[in-house]
C-alpha cells in the first residue's frame, strides 16, 4: 500500500509521457512550407528504442549552448552553426574562433540544445553580410574587430545596446530573428536520430534589469515551437515569459524554462518580491512552479549551489564562485536571492505560507559556451567559452601577461573577465535516448548536474526497501517499487516512520575516482532556515564520524607538476542506504545528494602546466569535480 | 508704318492662322490636355489586398504577442504604403540598376523560385528505391549486443578483481554459479549498442564482446571500473533499416539532391541564353 503514496508523480510522467507522443508525432519543419502533401507515410516507430531500460540509463547533454546565431558569439568571432553545435556534440571536431580543432576528449554526449540569445537573434550574422541592410549602418561597423581587446569593447557596446533598447531598429527586424529562429529549428531536425542522439529546440530569454541576471533558457518538447521566441526585449519581466508559456501550451506547445547564473542576479533570482514591487502570492508560486521545474546550478559563469557565507558550515561551498555581475565588472552584494540551497529553503517557507513552493527546483548543470561546443567543460581539454575573447591561455589568465615566465608582472587584464569554471553537464535518467523520454525526465525533475565530469547519481527514498537492496542486481527496480526518485515528493508514512534514503554514484570512467557521497539537508525550524551536510559514503573503505558526520579524510592529492592524481585513491563507485537522525515527521524538508572526486587540476593549472609557467595564483590550482542529484522533498499534511 | 499695320491685321492673323509652327503648338497643348486628363483618369494605383493586411497584422502581432489596435492597424498600413510608394518611385527612377542589395534580392528570389517549380515533382516508389539502394548505408545503424556480465571491483578489498574474476570463471566453466560485486551499472543488456557500452566501459570491453563467441563465459576484460566476466547472448550485426523505416529521411535527401541538380540545369541553361562577358578576359 505504500505504493499508493508516490502515485502522484508517477501519474504526472505518464501524462507528460502520452503528450510528448503525441507532440513528437508532428513532423518538424525541414520540409519546405509549400509544398503539400507528401506522398510518404511516417514510418510507424518501434514502440522502443535500441539501449530501451525500464530501470532508466543515465543520459549526458548540455542544455546552454550559443552558436554564429548570438550575438555576443559573433562578436567574439565565432562562426560555427547549430549545424555545428550538434556535430561537435556528437563527437567531431570543429573550428575554434582563435584558429584550431577542438573535439570532446571524453566522448559524444547524448542530448544538447542549442540555446541562442532571443533577442536580436543573428542581427549580427546578417550584419556582418555586404549584401545585407544592417551592414552598411554605422552602428555595425565596430562589431568585427579580430583581437580581443576589439572584441571586448564591441561585445560591451552591443550588450549595453540592447539592454538599453538603443540598437539600430534594422536590428529588431522580425525577418532577421525568423531566418535565425528557422536555421535552429532546421539543425535540431536535421540532427536527431531517436536512440543515439536528441536535440531539443531551445533559445535563451535574455533578461537583466539593472546588470541583475535573470537569464532562462527555454527548452521545448518537440518540433513544435512559437513562431518566435519569446524575447526579453517584448518584456523583461519572467513572468511575462511564464505566461506566454502558458499560452502556447494551451495552443499544445510544451516547454520549461530553466534558470541560470543566479549568482549574478544580485539576489534578485529568488527574491521574495516581484517584479512589481507586491510580495509573492499564490497565483505567482503557481505560475512559475508550473514553468520553471529545474534550475541550472553550475556552468562556465560560476556555480550557484550556494555560497561560502550562506552555508559557513560546509567546507566544500566554495567552488567556482563567480561574485560579478554577468557580462560586466561589478561586485555583487547580496548572496541571499542568489543561490540555490537557499532558495529551496525559501521556497518551503513560501510552502507553508501560501501552499505552494515556488521555488522546488531540480538540477542540471551545463555550459553555457558560445563557440558551438556543447559540453566543452573538460579541464585539461579546456578551450575557453567566449570564442575569440577567452580562447586562447595568454588572454584568459591562464598565463602571464606578456609571455613572462612569473605572475610578478600580473596578468594581461586588458579586457573584462570573469572567474570562469570548466562545467557543468546535465544529467537525466530516462528509459531511451528520444526527445520524448528526456524531455519528460526534464518535467519530472529525474535530473542530476555535475561540474562536467559524467558522475552517475542515484537517489532515492522510501519506508520499505528490501534489506539487500544496494546489492542486488535489480537494485534500481526495487528502488523505483518501493521509492521515490530524486525530483520527487516523499509522503509521510503510517506512524511517522523515518524513511531510508538509497544513494549510488558511479565514476566518470575518463575523470577521478570518487571521494565521498553526501547528503544535503534544508528544513524549517521555527521559521528559520536550516541546513546541514551529512557524509553518507566513504572511499576507500574510510568510515564516517557520527559526531561531525564527516567521513575520515583520505588524504587524496594530485602533484601539480604533472597533474596525476595519488593512485589508489578514492572509489569506482559509492553507495549508501541513509536515515536521517534528526527527522521529524511533521516538518517540511529536502535532501539531495553531493558527491565528490578526489581533487584534480583546474584548466587553469593545465595552461600552466602545458607552457612551463606556474599556475596563476589568483586561481585555484585545484578543484573537487562534483555532481549533485535532484533534491527529493518530504511533504507532511499535503 | 500703322497704315500698313491696320491693313495687314486680318492678313497677318490669316498668315498666322496658316503658321505651322501655331499647328504644332496647338495639337501639343491638346494632346498635353489629353495625357494630363488620361494621367488623371489612369493614375498608377498601390493596392493592398485584403491578404496582405492580414500578413501585416499577423506579423506585427508575432513581435508584440497580442493583435494591434485599430489606431496600430491605421500606422502600419500608412507605412506599408509610404513604403511601396517611395520603392515604385526608386524603380522608375531606376535606383535598383547597380546595386548589389537588391541584385542578391532578386537573384535569391529567382534561385527560390526555379527550386519550387522543380519541388513540385513527387518522386515515384521505384524511383525512392533506386535512391535508397544508392545510399542506404548512410542510414546504417551501429551494431547491437544482448550480454550479461559478472563484475569485479577495483574497490575491492582482499582478493583483487582479477584474481577473483578467474576463479569466477573456473566456476563458471565447471558448470557452478558464480557472483562478484554489486554495481549499479546495469548487469544484463537485452539490447545495447556498441557505441553506449564502449562509452560506460571502454574500447576493450566492447572489442572482447564483439568477438566472444555467443553463449560463453569469458574474460577478464578489463575496464575503468575493474574487471568483468562477459557472455554474449546474441549479437545483432550493424543493421541497414529497409525504406519503410526512414522513408520521410529518403525522400528528403532524394528531394535535396534533386534541388541541387535543378538548380546546376537551370543556371547552365541561363548561361547558355545569356552571353557573358568579363573585363579583361577572352571569352
Amino acid at each position: 500500500m505504500a505504493a499508493l503514496k508516490y502515485v502522484g508523480p508517477a501519474v504526472v510522467v505518464a501524462l507528460l509521457m502520452g503528450g510528448a507522443v503525441a507532440v513528437s508525432a508532428v513532423r518538424s519543419p525541414q520540409a519546405r512550407p509549400a509544398t503539400s502533401a507528401p506522398a510518404a507515410k511516417a514510418p510507424s516507430s518501434p514502440a522502443r528504442l535500441p539501449g530501451y531500460n525500464p530501470d532508466r540509463n543515465a543520459y549526458f547533454g548540455d542544455l546552454h549552448v550559443h552558436t554564429y546565431l548570438s550575438n555576443d558569439a559573433y562578436i567574439s568571432n565565432v562562426r560555427r552553426t547549430p549545424d555545428d553545435a550538434y556535430r561537435f556534440a556528437q563527437g567531431e571536431a570543429i573550428g575554434h574562433a582563435s584558429g584550431f580543432p577542438i573535439r570532446l576528449e571524453g566522448g559524444p554526449l547524448d542530448f544538447t540544445a542549442v540555446t541562442d540569445h532571443s533577442e536580436y537573434l543573428s542581427a549580427v550574422r546578417e550584419a556582418a553580410r555586404p549584401d545585407s541592410p544592417l551592414h552598411s549602418l554605422p552602428f555595425s561597423q565596430n562589431l568585427f574587430g579580430t583581437d580581443a581587446a576589439a572584441m571586448q569593447r564591441a561585445f560591451t557596446a552591443f550588450v549595453e545596446g540592447s539592454r538599453s533598447r538603443a540598437l539600430p531598429a534594422e536590428y529588431d527586424d522580425p525577418a532577421v530573428a525568423g531566418r535565425g529562429w528557422a536555421e535552429i529549428q532546421e539543425a535540431a531536425a536535421r540532427n536527431n536520430r531517436p536512440g543515439r542522439f536528441t536535440t531539443l529546440i531551445g533559445y535563451e530569454f535574455t533578461s537583466a534589469p539593472d546588470g541583475r541576471n535573470l537569464h532562462r533558457n527555454v527548452i521545448f518538447q518537440g518540433s513544435r515551437v512559437p513562431g518566435a521566441p519569446f524575447a526579453s526585449t517584448v518584456s523583461a519581466d519572467p513572468e511575462d515569459l511564464w505566461r506566454t508559456m502558458d499560452g502556447w501550451r494551451a495552443k499544445g506547445i510544451e516547454a520549461l524554462a530553466i534558470p541560470h547564473n543566479s549568482n549574478g542576479s544580485d539576489g534578485l533570482m529568488f527574491d521574495s518580491v516581484r517584479r512589481n514591487g507586491q510580495p509573492i502570492d499564490r497565483a505567482y508560486a503557481q505560475l512559475r512552479a508550473r514553468n520553471e521545474p529545474l534550475v541550472e546550478i553550475s556552468q562556465i559563469k560560476g556555480t550557484s549551489e550556494t555560497h561560502p557565507s550562506l552555508s559557513p558550515n560546509d567546507e566544500w561551498a566554495n567552488f567556482e564562485i563567480m561574485e560579478r555581475y554577468i557580462g560586466t565588472d561589478k561586485p555583487v552584494t547580496k548572496f541571499a536571492g542568489g543561490y540555490v540551497r537557499r532558495a529551496l529553503e525559501d521556497g518551503i517557507l513560501h510552502r507553508e505560507r501560501l501552499g505552494v513552493n515556488p521555488f522546488k527546483l531540480g538540477f542540471i548543470s551545463s555550459s553555457d559556451n558560445h563557440n558551438a561546443a556543447p559540453g566543452g567543460v573538460e579541464e585539461r581539454n579546456y578551450f575557453g567559452a567566449s570564442g575569440g575573447r577567452d580562447g586562447r591561455p595568454e588572454v584568459r589568465d591562464g598565463l602571464p601577461a606578456g609571455a613572462a615566465r612569473t605572475w610578478e608582472g600580473g596578468t594581461s587584464a586588458a579586457v573584462v573577465r570573469q572567474t570562469r569554471g570548466g562545467s557543468g553537464l546535465a544529467g537525466v535518467w530516462a528509459e531511451e535516448n528520444s526527445r520524448a523520454a528526456i524531455f519528460a525526465a526534464l518535467r519530472r525533475k529525474e535530473t542530476f548536474a555535475t561540474s562536467g565530469p559524467r558522475i552517475k547519481v542515484r537517489f532515492f527514498a522510501g519506508y520499505d526497501f528490501p534489506a539487500d537492496v544496494l546489492t542486488r542486481t535489480d537494485g534500481a527496480r526495487q528502488a523505483y517499487a518501493h521509492g521515490v526518485p530524486m525530483g520527487g515528493d516523499l509522503l509521510p508514512a503510517a506512524g511517522a516512520r523515518s524513511p531510508k534514503f538509497l544513494v549510488w554514484a558511479v565514476r566518470d570512467p575518463t575523470s577521478g575516482y570518487l571521494q565521498r557521497a553526501q547528503i544535503v539537508k534544508g528544513w524549517i525550524e521555527n521559521g528559520v532556515a536550516r541546513e546541514r551536510v551529512f557524509d553518507v559514503a566513504c572511499a576507500d573503505g574510510l568510515k564516517v564520524d557520527p559526531a561531525t558526520a564527516r567521513c575520515a579524510a583520505n588524504g587524496a592529492d594530485v602533484d601539480l607538476k604533472t597533474c596525476q592524481p595519488d593512485r589508489f585513491k578514492g572509489d569506482v563507485e559509492l553507495r549508501a542506504v541513509w536515515s536521517d537522525p534528526a527527522f521529524d515527521a511533521r516538518q517540511r524538508a529536502f535532501y539531495y545528494v553531493r558527491v565528490l572526486e578526489n581533487p584534480s587540476c583546474r584548466w587553469s593549472t593545465w595552461d600552466a602546466l602545458r607552457n612551463g609557467t606556474p599556475p596563476n595564483p589568483r586561481l585555484p590550482a585545484t578543484v573537487m569535480e562534483r555532481a549533485w542529484s535532484s533534491p527529493i522533498w518530504f511533504e507532511p499534511r499535503v | 508704318m500703322s497704315q500698313e499695320r491696320d491693313s495687314g491685321a486680318p492678313g497677318g492673323l490669316r498668315r498666322l492662322l496658316r503658321e505651322p509652327l501655331l499647328h504644332f503648338m496647338l495639337i501639343g497643348v491638346v494632346i498635353f490636355a489629353g495625357i494630363s486628363v488620361a494621367k488623371g483618369l489612369n493614375r498608377p494605383t498601390v493596392r493592398i489586398d485584403a491578404q496582405e493586411l492580414e500578413q501585416l497584422a499577423s506579423y506585427w502581432e508575432l513581435q508584440t504577442q497580442r493583435p494591434p489596435t485599430r489606431a496600430e492597424l491605421a500606422s502600419i498600413i500608412h507605412e506599408r504604403v509610404d513604403e511601396e510608394l517611395l520603392a515604385r518611385e526608386a524603380v522608375r527612377l531606376g535606383l535598383d540598376k547597380d546595386d548589389m542589395i537588391v541584385r542578391r534580392r532578386l537573384a535569391q528570389k529567382m534561385a527560390f523560385a526555379s527550386e519550387d517549380v522543380a519541388a513540385m515533382a513527387e518522386p515515384s516508389d521505384a524511383t525512392l528505391q533506386a535512391f535508397y539502394d544508392k545510399t542506404k548505408d548512410r542510414y546504417a545503424t551501429p551494431a547491437r549486443l544482448a550480454l550479461r556480465h559478472i563484475f569485479f571491483s577495483s574497490d575491492r578489498t582482499g582478493v583483487s578483481p582479477e584474481n577473483g574474476a578467474e576463479a569466477a570463471l573456473a566456476e563458471l566453466k565447471a558448470g557452478r554459479p558464480a557472483v562478484g560485486d554489486p554495481s549499479m551499472l546495469p548487469q544484463a543488456y537485452a539490447d545495447v549498442a556498441v557505441t553506449d557500452l564502449s562509452r560506460d566501459y571502454g574500447d576493450l570491453f566492447v572489442a572482447a564482446a564483439l568477438k566472444a563467441p555467443e553463449g560463453a563465459w569469458v574474460g577478464p576484460v578489463a575496464s575503468p571500473y575493474g574487471v568483468h566476466l562477459i557472455r554474449v547472448e546474441k549479437r545483432l550485426a550493424p543493421e541497414i533499416p529497409p525504406l519503410a523505416a526512414v522513408r520521410i529521411d529518403v525522400r528528403a535527401a532524394w528531394l535535396a539532391e534533386r534541388r541541387a541538380a535543378s538548380n546546376r540545369a537551370f543556371l547552365d541553361k541561363l548561361r547558355r541564353r545569356y552571353k557573358v562577358e568579363i573585363a579583361g578576359l577572352p571569352e
